[in-house]
């Protein structure tokens, strides 16, 4: 690579600091990789490369304008030709050679014979949690070749003019700032079995337990809802299984075919469709997993994890966990003392009634 | 057969069909003879004694009984005035207090107690009836005989009462103590497996386990000694003893077991509620079969001994990763919650040696003494028939016998009790194979009582299950809670008497009404156990984790749905038990 790469990092190379730069979800990865958390390596764009992108291609800038300006969000008619009209552009554009560059830099170091790879959008740390509300949140799997590559990170952006992105920022109106995001672009994980894990159960709130949903293909699936994934509930300490439900997976996502692109949705075949697609000592890993990745970043995580071909568990993104419920008695702000609470069981006492 | 107030009556109909009742299959799971529901009275009166007059439970008072075809159900009654709850709490707290505050101190004395009435049970004399009375009477300062003999009698009878007054005095508040805790770490852990909970608090050294550490013990003294190979299985504790007889070693060996039975073989062989039950004493095939299995094991090269140092650290691991959970507050009172219920926790676990085995067995073999005087002066067959009468039977059967040896006349008790006696013990037989329906009366709103809850896992959830159960007899599935993890299959054993203990063979899942702590032994041999009834906090829970060994209890209908042999697969994870198929046969 020709002097100090600007618009690109390695994955391993980032940590939390870096979420203003390079998005929440690559800054997440990188601190994963740094915590040894078995994560497949890949490299983060930048959010000041989708800014390059703009100083480059003043036309882009003034088509999105065009498109934007004067749009009624309730018009829904207006609001998806403006969303094909900047789509368009946005693919239009070229990119600026020094990003290009690094990109097919970083993407050749991936691996040989064009590697597969996940081109997702890493919403800058602050948008987080906008970002997934607003639905700027691409997905590109199992993307092969530079040019691919190229175009997915092209679609992650032009993401953030989705039409419910487009409507949530005219909603908002208040924000000046013309919107950005950085990529992140990962080796592909050939997933046998793949799905999400909560480093507490996200309906009790109990802080002692793994929730974790699983079905068979790649993670999409559960991701979306299109699959009723089996559930199960593992205990951190003992990382036994502690409840589970097996549901009938109907549908997986897999690579489209030998070295093509993109996936397809098939039907799982019936011997599948209702066994467990984790055992206990799968289960048990994932279990030891999500505490150190909790412990890691010292609260409760949402993760995406996959099973590769050899079985081994991969971690393909982790964020903060939002809205956990609380137990449904709340942890006293003052010990109580083991007596009083005794005499309240059996109805004696000053708190028993 | 059974007192008048055991039954089912028109005076109290009407409150009776409004109350749920229900069977007591874990402390009776066979009809009652006669004599045995002195195992009844005895406990529902000093339970009652102790929650609802002493401590004043502020809501809770003591439990009924009634006896329907020689099933015992029962059913708690309440204080629901507001009133009266206050009123019995300033009773509570400070007699309760009382007794949390000195617990340590307050046991040391109970052992006190209870090694005096063994004491008393065991040496009390049981006087014949001579044809003349001794010189002590006549000079001396001896009193008759017939008063002696019914004061033996009244006060082999009191020394049971004693006995269940000791039982009761400090259960009711370490289980409390401990349904304190359990609900604490529920409220800020909610779906921590009731497991973790009982083995963050189970003691380590208790003595249910140390009478078959000496077998252990001893079984490894067999194999130095080169005496191992009387060890067979299959055969009778005789015919081990006839064999070892037969060299030195052997010898030494047997003087060897000889120096533990006192106090280790008061080990009861069933839970001490029926009088059949007696200690390994009166029946060494438990821990010879215990013997045989840990001498099998050796030799396989198994390790035999409890891992103490491991299930110490890892109880001590749960209690410290839960209490990092929780906030600081919550941990600080998780801490003083557990310590509490390690505290009283040892009584809970240890009374059960000391009373239900090592007494009752002292006393039921006390009433056998009656049963041979009685035999021999002819008003029993066999002495044994004592126990298909009533213990007012009794009095009034020594009562006739007095009168009929002071005066010299013909008693009628020759002609009179043996036919009632042959009558009962034919009609027990036929009541024993009617599988009585779990429950009676009115399904609560809500079960309330602790007791009830951790000792027999009766939930109004557990109470549907039974429902759906009865009406679907062909179930293939099972439910029940899940008491220790694991999942495993095998064929199963149905048992439903301690009669069939040694056909348990090797690798086989025990399914019973309700196992007792004493079968611990013959655990080493089994791979899971089922259960009728039962909660988490049951002993047998309590001796399966220990063992490592998949639990599910409290399943309602097990004994009646299961047959030997069919095979099994048990998920104590989930508390479900599968039926796989109907047998080799099949």
């Amino acid at each position: 690579m020709t002097g100090t790469p600007a618009h690109t990092r390695a994955l391993d190379e980032l940590r939390s600091s870096d979420a203003d730069r390079f998005g929440g979800k690559s800054a997440a990865l990188g601190e994963l990789l740094g915590a040894e958390i078995p994560v497949p390596g890949g490299f983060a764009i930048s959010v000041g490369a989708f800014e390059a992108l703009l100083e480059a291609n003043p036309s882009l800038v003034a088509a999105i304008d065009r498109a934007i300006d004067g749009l009624e969000p309730g018009d829904s008619g207006a609001l998806d030709r403006a969303v094909d009209a900047i789509g368009e552009a946005m693919r239009a554009a070229p990119l600026p050679d020094d990003v290009r560059a690094e990109i097919l830099t970083r993407y050749a170091a991936v691996g040989d014979d064009d590697p597969p790879v996940a081109v997702r959008s890493s919403a800058r740390g602050e948008d987080g949690e906008e970002a997934t509300f607003a639905g700027q949140q691409e997905t590109l799997l199992w993307v092969r070749g530079a040019d691919a590559v190229c175009a997915a990170v092209r679609d992650c952006w032009a993401s953030l003019y989705s039409a419910p992105a487009i409507a949530y920022r005219a909603r908002m109106a208040a924000d000046d700032d013309a919107p950005a995001m950085g990529v992140t672009v990962q080796r592909m994980v050939d997933a046998t079995v793949s799905g999400v894990l909560f480093t507490c159960n996200p309906i009790t709130g109990d802080p002692s337990m793994v929730a974790v949903n699983a079905s068979w293909g790649l993670g999409l699936g559960v991701v979306g809802g299109e699959v009723t994934p089996d559930d199960f509930l593992v205990s951190k300490i003992t990382r036994e299984v502690v409840r589970r439900t097996i549901n009938d997976k109907h549908v997986e996502h897999v690579p489209a075919g030998a070295g093509g692109s993109g996936t397809i949705t098939r039907e799982v075949d019936a011997a599948r469709r209702k066994v467990a697609c984790l055992d206990d000592a799968q289960l048990s890993e994932l279990a030891a997993l999500a505490r150190r990745i909790e412990r890691h970043f010292g609260g409760h995580q949402d993760v995406e994890w996959a099973l590769d071909a050899d079985a081994t568990v991969l971690v393909l993104q982790s964020r903060p966990v939002t809205a956990v419920a609380k137990p449904a008695a709340a942890a006293p702000s003052e010990p109580v003392s083991a007596m009083a609470m005794v005499m309240s069981q059996f109805g004696a006492g000053t708190t028993g009634s | 057969m059974y007192p008048y107030y055991t039954l089912y009556a028109e005076p109290r109909r009407e409150l009776d069909e409004q109350r749920l009742w229900f069977w007591n299959s874990q402390h009776f799971p066979v009809p009652m003879p006669a004599f045995d529901v002195v195992a009844i009275d005895g406990p529902y009166q000093a339970v009652g004694a102790w929650q609802n007059r002493t401590f004043a439970v502020p809501p809770a008072m003591g439990i009924d009984y009634r006896i329907v075809n020689g099933y015992v159900y029962i059913s708690a009654n309440y204080v629901t005035d507001p009133a009266k709850m206050a009123e019995r709490a300033g009773f509570f707290e400070k007699r309760a207090g009382h007794y949390f505050s000195n617990w340590d101190s307050l046991y040391g004395e109970w052992r006190g107690k209870m090694e005096a009435l063994l004491a008393e049970i065991t040496a009390l004399e049981v006087p014949d009836l001579p044809e003349y009375e001794s010189d002590d009477v006549a000079f001396g300062d001896q009193r008759i005989s017939h008063v002696r003999l019914l004061e033996a009698y009244d006060r082999t009878l009191r020394c049971a009462d004693e006995m269940w007054e000791h039982h009761f005095e400090f259960l009711l508040l370490g289980y409390g103590a401990y349904a304190t805790f359990s609900d604490f770490c529920k409220s800020q852990l909610p779906d921590i497996p009731d497991q973790h909970v009982a083995q963050m608090v189970a003691g380590i050294d208790v003595i249910l386990f140390r009478a078959d550490a000496e077998l252990r013990r001893l079984a490894r003294l067999a194999i130095e000694t080169g005496v191992d190979g009387a060890f067979v299985e299959g055969r009778t504790p005789d015919e081990i003893d006839a064999d070892l007889a037969t060299s030195e070693a052997g010898r030494a060996w047997l003087e060897a077991l000889e120096a533990i039975k006192d106090p280790w073989f008061n080990m009861g062989t069933g839970d001490g509620l029926y009088h059949y039950y007696g200690s390994w004493y009166d029946d060494p095939t438990i821990p010879y079969a215990s013997l045989i299995g840990h001498v099998a094991a050796l030799h396989a090269g198994r390790e035999i001994d409890r891992p103490t140092e491991e299930i110490e650290r890892e109880r001590d691991r749960l209690a410290d990763e839960y209490s990092s959970l929780m906030e600081p507050a919550a941990a600080q009172t998780f801490r003083e919650l557990l310590g509490l219920s390690r505290t009283v926790f040892p009584y809970v676990e240890e009374h059960k040696f000391w009373c239900d085995y090592w007494f009752q067995a002292r006393f039921f073999n006390k009433v056998r003494e009656f049963g041979a005087l009685l035999a021999r002066h002819g008003f029993l067959e066999d002495g044994e028939d004592i126990f298909q009468l009533s213990r007012h039977e009794v009095g009034t059967a020594l009562d006739e016998l007095s009168l009929s040896w002071a005066t010299g006349g013909v008693p009628l008790g020759p002609a009179h009790w043996p036919p009632i006696a042959a009558r009962r013990k034919e009609l027990l037989a036929r009541l024993a194979d009617w599988t009585p329906p779990p429950a009676l009366g009115t399904m609560p709103e809500t079960v309330s009582d602790p007791m009830t809850v951790m000792l027999w896992g009766v939930t109004p959830a557990r109470l549907q299950e039974w429902a759906r159960a009865a009406d679907d007899v062909d179930s293939r599935e099972l439910r029940g809670a899940p008491a220790s993890p694991g999942v495993v299959e095998g064929r199963a054993r149905v048992m439903s008497g301690v009669g069939d203990l040694s056909q348990v063979r090797e690798g086989e899942i025990l399914v019973c009404t309700i196992t007792s702590p004493a079968w611990a032994p013959i655990f080493s041999k089994i791979r899971a156990a089922v259960t009728d009834i039962g909660g988490v906090m049951s002993h047998a829970a309590i001796v399966c984790r220990e063992y490592g060994m998949p639990a599910v209890v409290g399943t309602g209908r097990a004994t009646a749905t299961i047959k030997t042999g069919q095979l099994l697969r048990v998920d104590g994870v989930t508390g479900t038990v599968t039926i796989l198929d109907d047998g080799p046969q099949s």
